[in-house]
């Protein structure tokens, strides 16, 4: 209860000190507000890094408290129906993360409006001459959306036993109002991307074109896919810093088991998030022609490059702590000749992804080489190379993925050599449509080479849905060759999951300039013009300041609010069931196990990872 | 002495996004500027000029490099190298091809048609993909096609474009101001305005504004509310040089001291005695 108070009293400080900050911010000249100016100056750092900066912090804060919940209700019902207290405890520790972060997520929002309506007054007045009516469906969804988050936290216990099917159901309905919540907020902003729905002079000819415009549903995809990812990074650094700071091998094994499940989360989004990128970008291309190559071929196109950066460290920071996590799992040892090739495929594909087409060169050097462009490597610049090698890569992931699940696991069953056999073919065939079709692309129109990244996609997509329909059964009771020894990882995987982390977040702040920065000097792009002392769309190396500030301001809330809410555990009584010992975290840890799983509960499934609760001798096997 | 684990991360977290930020600052900074508003009309601007007014546009607010290329076949659009002279032939063309049909039109009118409504009649091979020049969000102005339709002209052709072959239509409402949000309505008086522009402003001295003045010095403003968006005509009173001198006239001539001389009424009277200007 004290930490209670305590919490609720630094929240009213919290909120008591961004109302200040904007008190001063605001324009103490009344006359300025009877003029209703276009736009007002925010002091010392102008109006459009406020109104950056705010938006980008309320984004990552609502891209967790959105995404975080969605793979806590999946976790929950795995224990629910497995009856496995670990599930339903990792559950409740990603849903208090959720829950601290809840309001300040708000506040951000707030503040944000506030902002908008201070200081650019005739585009706030603009956009609600269009969405008016969608404020009061954001406003009630954003009620429900808290009562059913707080029924949920604090109703874990007392909808525990029999009753668990309610709280399970409050987990959906959260998510759904959740995503409800986004879907209205991105009709916004693709608006300003996008309009539609509105006459020639700008008014509003209908709410529903406004809404359902081009990119609102790729937007709604990748940005629901992206915030699960986002969710599952800060939930696995959260583990990782526990697991950095653990005084016990309990400690350890626990949030070596939570890293897991957090970056299984995002690596599993991940790789489909890039689907979702090219559909959006084909949506950009389908709205204008000219935002799309302005985006891809003009002032942004070096932007990709860093893209390419980001996303090659984030393929290759997952899969080298699948790697590092597999040399804890006996029986992986012969499963580690295909690191090699993994990584070179891996190294070749970022190397060739983040190529740029248009060489830095100066006046001789473009005359020696005959052009801006690279005679060879200039090949591997374009989008035929690169959509190629991001599919390879994601295979790849894929690979290692499967080669962690099946580290210590020995199918037993008699078609096992036919099933291995397609599921080797099914890589083997997508890799070469998808290579076929990057080379091809260098033969054809643009118009034709785009639609070609549809057929490398569904390729990949049909070899990950062939592969683990047969993967699964396969390894269904399947012999053990060991239990993994969580907490034995090597202490720099727990780097990696703060890296992946910290470039995720870093990655998403780059993507919200992309996504701003086409708009160019335009509020509402071709509708509504920036007139401001604003207009120019910064260079790269300016945003990327921006966003590595912003960045370390997130990185120090979540860091300040994580440890509010882990203040809770600190001497006090438990508000929710203990921890769990996780196999391999202490040498005798049965009697705390049996508190932890329940007399006749089933083996985690074959889905979930595979945590031993019953200590070293009970190994699992079938 | 043991380095506390939330040191160590913070110091990792801070490595990690200082490299992504040096990184991204050692590459090409290319910033994306707002176009700049052209003017030409009332001006007496020579052939050479309003050509390589053209180009400028064709480079910057125009956005055709984008896609097109001179002396270079690109895979988006044609290659405009030689469409001065090509237009005649695609001109006879129209009376049998493209929608509507458009026998007798000239080679003139054909690059005015490729600008305004780029789909009547697209070069066989490429997409239709071309946006209409004069409507968001390019939006060039009357002034500023005549100078563009003048450049490729002059790419194998004669320049022989006037204003007057520019509809007047041409960029009405292409402004972008965001419709009914954008429409300004200064509380100014047009009336006390013009006193300003004839009397303490001495504006009258260089510029013509319909039946006031007559002089010559500066761009005639007849039309200027027409052609100029009013976000333009209140900086350009303020800072004159910042906001670019009208191709044909003299750079530096206009004081920049209206900030100070003028009152905010008699500032907000001349803006709007200006904005009458159509």
């Amino acid at each position: 209860m004290a930490c209670d108070s305590r919490n609720k009293l630094v929240y009213v400080l919290l909120v008591f000190f961004a109302l200040a900050l904007l008190g001063s911010a605001l324009p103490v000249d009344a006359q300025d507000a009877a003029r209703e100016p276009a736009y007002r100056a925010f002091p010392v750092l102008g109006s459009r890094l406020a109104v950056w900066a705010v938006a980008q912090l309320h984004l990552n804060f609502a891209a967790f408290i959105l995404g975080c919940p969605i793979f806590a209700v999946i976790i929950e019902i795995i224990g629910w129906r497995t009856r496995d207290q670990r599930y339903d405890w990792l559950a409740h520790e990603f849903v208090k993360l959720t829950f601290a972060a809840f309001s300040t997520t708000a506040m951000l929002g707030a503040l944000l409006l506030f902002l908008f309506v201070g200081y650019y007054p005739r585009f706030w007045a603009y956009l609600t001459s269009i969405f008016f009516p969608t404020y009061w469906v954001y406003a009630l969804l954003f009620f429900g959306e808290t009562f059913i988050v707080y029924l949920w936290y604090y109703g874990w216990e007392w909808l525990s036993g029999s009753r668990k099917w309610i709280h399970v159901s409050l987990g959906v309905l959260a998510n759904l109002v959740g995503t409800a919540i986004l879907v209205v907020a991105n009709s916004w902003v693709t608006f300003m991307i996008s309009p539609g729905g509105i006459d020639e002079s700008g008014r509003l000819v209908s709410l529903w074109k406004a809404i359902n415009n081009y990119t609102w549903m790729p937007i709604n995809v990748h940005r629901l896919i992206a915030n699960i990812v986002f969710g599952g990074t800060i939930a696995a650094a959260y583990a990782a810093f526990r697991f950095l700071s653990a005084e016990t091998q309990e400690e350890r094994a626990r949030y070596d088991w939570m890293g897991y499940v957090g970056n299984f989360v995002a690596v599993s989004a991940f790789i489909v998030l890039p689907f979702a990128g090219y559909w959006l970008g084909r949506e950009i291309y389908a709205f204008n022609q000219t935002m799309g190559i302005t985006m891809m071929g003009g002032f942004m196109s070096w932007l990709w490059i860093v893209q390419a950066i980001l996303i090659g460290i984030l393929f290759l920071g997952s899969n080298y702590y699948l790697w590092l996590g597999m040399e804890r799992i006996p029986g992986s040892e012969r499963y580690r000749k295909f690191v090699p090739p993994m990584l070179l495929i891996l190294t070749i594909g970022f190397m060739i992804w983040a190529t740029p087409r248009t060489m830095v060169i100066t006046f001789d050097e473009a005359r020696a080489m005959g052009g801006t462009h690279h005679p060879v490597l200039g090949f591997f610049g374009v989008m035929s190379a690169k959509n190629t090698v991001v599919n390879l890569m994601i295979l790849t992931t894929f690979l290692s993925y499967i080669l962690y699940r099946r580290a210590n696991r020995i199918s037993t069953k008699p078609w096992v050599r036919t099933g291995m056999g397609v599921q080797w073919a099914a890589f083997a065939v997508a890799a070469v449509i998808v290579v076929f079709f990057g080379v091809y692309g260098y033969f054809v129109d643009s118009l034709t080479r785009i639609g070609f990244s549809v057929w490398q996609v569904l390729a990949v997509l049909t070899c990950i849905v062939i592969v683990m329909a047969i993967d699964i059964p396969m390894f269904r009771g399947a012999r053990s060759t060991g239990t993994i020894r969580w907490g034995t990882i090597a202490t720099r995987s727990q780097y990696v999951l703060i890296l992946l982390a910290v470039t995720f977040t870093w990655l998403m702040g780059l993507m919200g300039f992309a996504r701003s920065g086409i708009r160019q000097h335009w509020h509402v792009y071709g509708v509504l013009r920036d007139t401001s002392v604003d207009a120019v769309t910064p260079a790269l190396g300016y945003a990327a300041n921006v966003i590595t500030i912003v960045t370390i301001v997130f990185f120090a809330l979540v860091t300040f609010i994580f440890w509010l809410g882990g203040l809770g555990e600190r001497g006090g009584p438990k508000g929710h069931a203990p921890a769990p010992v996780i196999a391999g975290g202490s040498d005798s840890s049965e009697g705390a196990t049996s508190q932890a799983r329940p007399q006749g509960a089933t083996a985690p499934s074959e889905a979930s990872p595979r945590i031993d609760c019953a200590g070293k001798a009970g190994a699992r096997k079938s | 002495m043991r380095v506390p684990v939330g040191v160590k991360v913070g110091v990792f977290a801070l490595a990690v996004m200082g490299s992504y930020s040096y990184f991204a600052n050692s590459i090409p900074q290319i910033e994306s500027k707002p176009p700049q508003e052209l003017s030409l009309e009332g001006g007496q601007v020579t052939t050479a000029q309003l050509v390589k007014a053209g180009e400028e546009i064709f480079k910057t607010k125009g956005t055709c490099e984008v896609c097109h290329r001179i002396g270079q076949k690109g895979t988006r659009a044609p290659d405009l190298a030689g469409v001065g002279s090509r237009a005649t032939a695609r001109a006879a063309e129209r009376a049998t091809k493209g929608k509507p049909l458009r026998p007798g039109m000239t080679a003139k009118q054909y690059l005015l048609e490729s600008l305004l409504d780029p789909g009547a009649y697209a070069v066989e091979g490429y997409p239709p993909i071309m946006p209409a020049v004069d409507k968001p969000p390019i939006g060039l102005n009357r002034s500023e096609v005549w100078a563009l339709v003048a450049f490729l002209q002059s790419l194998g052709g004669t320049v022989d474009v006037t204003l007057n072959d520019i509809p007047a239509t041409v960029g009405a409402g292409g402004a972008g101001g965001g419709g009914a949000a954008a429409e300004v309505k200064l509380p100014g008086d047009p009336k006390a305005g013009e006193a300003i522009f004839a009397g303490k402003g001495g504006c009258i001295a260089c510029h013509k504004a319909g039946k006031v003045g007559a002089a010559q010095v500066g761009p005639d403003l007849s039309q200027i509310a027409k052609i100029q968006t009013p976000d333009y005509i209140m900086k350009k009173i303020l800072d004159p040089a910042g906001m670019g001198t009208v191709a044909g006239y003299p750079k530096g001539v206009m004081p920049p001291t209206f900030g100070q001389t003028l009152t905010a009424r008699e500032y907000t009277d001349l803006v709007s005695f200006l904005l009458t200007l159509k």
